[in-house]
């Protein structure tokens, strides 16, 4: 079954090309993720870790308790905003939708935010929370944007507008309540600092199978890219394909939120960048963007803590200094170029 | 055989088709006209769920087609919109075979008659030199002939257009009227919305005619012309000329 959602990528020898390129691309930034950082690890001794020998040494220690979940915390959260930004632009037909843009991310930081102050626990009811904070948010600016006609200013105006707004309502909950143990600093803004295998265990599970699902829906998907009227022509249920992709697009963004905090750009630029490498359909840009962008966050990651070591710079930060100045390009390049997919 | 029965839609409280009863007869050209805002897209919109119908059913071929699944509508019937509120940046090809995605299963694999089906929807819409490039970098014809060769790539046998022709030169509609003639050879059962009246009465067997939002008249076009219903719900005057390769009609 699940080879057969490869079948097409395989079709075109350049397009599988590209594609090996990718996992070879990711395996790659998987294992710097795991050599360097504040104390660089020699490539042997970690190798020998992932093996499961020398499990006495400290490398073993630092590989398996602090490396390797972050490392895997990245990768999982490029993949899941990616994912989320390709289906959030195909089911809004809006190439500036994004987890972000849209304030998802955001509803999702909120909904963390007051089930710490509730008192739940990190592990289960966080990511729960996330996951719902992130749906209804998503519903909330979908229907505003289904009132509004579409319009697709409308629906990014409102979902700034809703992100601000969250994003008030977590600084009130952080200054109202000061028991909560979270960096607010580094929560607004993203990091994959100090993650546990303990906080990844619900959210990779979630963040997998929601990929594993969405893999299914790439051609749905694209029938949907094509407008209602044609997809509806084509016998797709309109309404129920978009509402199981925008929950999946919840699911994906919620449970990153849940332990990465608030990442931003990964969502959108990625995306974008593969439509250009990729072309857009979406059987081969869903895959290519969850890819890329497990590369991109890992990639700012290492960066945020190697370039300024032994301090760290969270990878949200550095995402936003590349992201920032792309996604203005992207707004400025829509008034001549050709248009991606809007 | 596509028959309205007493069909409905509103929408809140405002009514937009009025009892609509209409036959569509199978192997048929059946081309609906009307001035604008009658409600000619609504009436065909009844047919991809795009428009709500209120009351009324719609029977395919004696199946109550409202009932069907709509997989199974899209097998059978295949609908080009007239609306193009997005051009997807996507391979003419692509675009073609998403005709197919009603016949597809789970596993959305294409099966070598799913290829064959998508080539030739594509020759037969002069498509095919256009086959690698992305649908948003054509010109509006050949976009057009695109959304097509998709259309007939659902291998329905009836075929529903609106306003196919709105978007092309001269010698654009003349093809196009060419290959819809020939679907009609081909056995296909044809219905359209058009608003060149001219167009209508030449390639037409039936015609309904609507206004406000009712049927006003349903018949040949010999019979339209003769009974001069034409004349009267578009109040223009016609003019009828004809040689060796047909007739024309001039409105005043």
């Amino acid at each position: 079954m699940r080879v057969s959602v490869f079948i097409p990528i395989m079709e075109t020898t350049t397009m599988s090309k590209k594609v090996l390129f990718l996992i070879l691309l990711l395996l790659l930034c998987f294992f710097a993720g795991i050599l360097l950082g504040s104390v660089p690890l020699a490539p042997i001794n970690v190798l020998r870790c992932l093996a499961g020998l020398d499990r006495d040494s400290t490398t073993y220690i630092l590989v398996n308790t602090v490396r390797l979940p972050r490392a895997a915390g990245a990768c999982l959260a490029g993949m899941g905003l990616a994912a989320a930004g390709v289906i959030l632009q195909s089911v809004m037909n809006n190439s500036l939708a994004s987890p972000n843009t849209i304030g998802v991310n955001s509803g999702a930081g909120f909904a963390v935010m007051l089930a710490l102050m509730l008192g739940g626990n990190y592990a289960t009811a966080v990511p729960a929370a996330a996951f719902m904070g992130a749906l209804s948010t998503t519903l909330v600016i979908f229907l505003l944007a289904y009132m509004a006609d579409s319009s697709r200013t409308t629906i990014i105006l409102a979902g700034i507008t809703v992100s601000s707004f969250l994003s008030a309502g977590i600084n009130t909950i952080k200054l109202l309540d000061t028991d909560i143990t979270i960096n607010l600093t580094t929560f607004m803004i993203g990091s994959l600092s100090g993650i546990t295998f303990d906080h990844l265990k619900y959210p990779a599970a979630a963040i997998v199978t929601a990929l594993l699902l969405s893999f299914f829906l790439t051609e749905p998907l694209n029938i949907l890219g094509l407008g209602d009227d044609i997809a509806r022509s084509l016998g797709l249920n309109v309404t129920s394909v978009r509402l199981i992709l925008l929950v999946l697009s919840s699911v994906l963004s919620g449970c990153v939120v849940s332990y990465a905090g608030l990442l931003s750009f990964v969502g959108l630029i990625v995306p974008h960048i593969c439509r250009r490498l990729f072309g857009n359909d979406a059987r081969y840009l869903l895959p290519c963007s969850a890819l890329l962008g497990a590369c991109f966050v890992l990639t700012c990651d290492i960066l945020g803590r190697v370039v300024f070591a032994p301090f760290e710079l969270p990878a949200g930060v550095l995402m936003s200094f590349v992201g920032g100045p792309f996604f203005l390009y992207l707004l400025f390049k829509k008034k001549g170029g050709r248009r991606v997919n809007a | 055989m596509l028959e309205f029965r007493h069909v409905n839609v509103s929408c809140g409280l405002v009514p937009i088709l009025n009892d609509i009863s209409a036959v569509f007869q199978t192997g048929e050209i059946t081309t609906v006209i009307g001035p604008n805002g009658c409600g000619k897209t609504t009436l065909l919109q009844c047919l991809n769920g795009s428009s709500k119908i209120s009351s009324g059913s719609i029977r395919l071929d004696g199946i109550d087609y409202l009932s069907m699944p709509l997989k199974e509508r899209a097998r059978r019937l295949s609908f080009l919109p007239q609306v193009r509120t997005i051009i997807p940046a996507l391979p003419v090809r692509t675009l073609v075979e998403h005709g197919r995605f009603p016949h597809l299963g789970f596993s959305r694999r294409k099966t070598q008659k799913d290829i064959a089906i998508v080539e030739h929807a594509m020759d037969f819409t002069h498509v095919t030199p256009y086959a690698e490039q992305c649908a948003d970098t054509l010109s509006g014809g050949i976009r057009q002939r695109a959304f097509f060769a998709m259309t007939l790539a659902q291998g329905c046998d009836y075929i529903v257009l609106d306003e196919p022709t709105t978007y092309l030169d001269l010698n654009g509609q003349r093809e196009f009227m060419d290959m819809i003639l020939q679907l009609k050879k081909q056995g296909s059962t044809i219905i359209l919305v058009l608003h060149d009246l001219g167009q209508a009465l030449r390639i037409s067997d039936t015609l309904v005619i609507m206004q406000d939002r009712k049927i006003a008249a349903t018949a040949s076009p010999k019979e339209c012309l003769r009974q001069h219903i034409i004349e009267d719900i578009f109040d223009v005057r016609i003019k009828e000329f004809s040689d060796d390769e047909g007739c024309y009609y001039f409105f005043c």
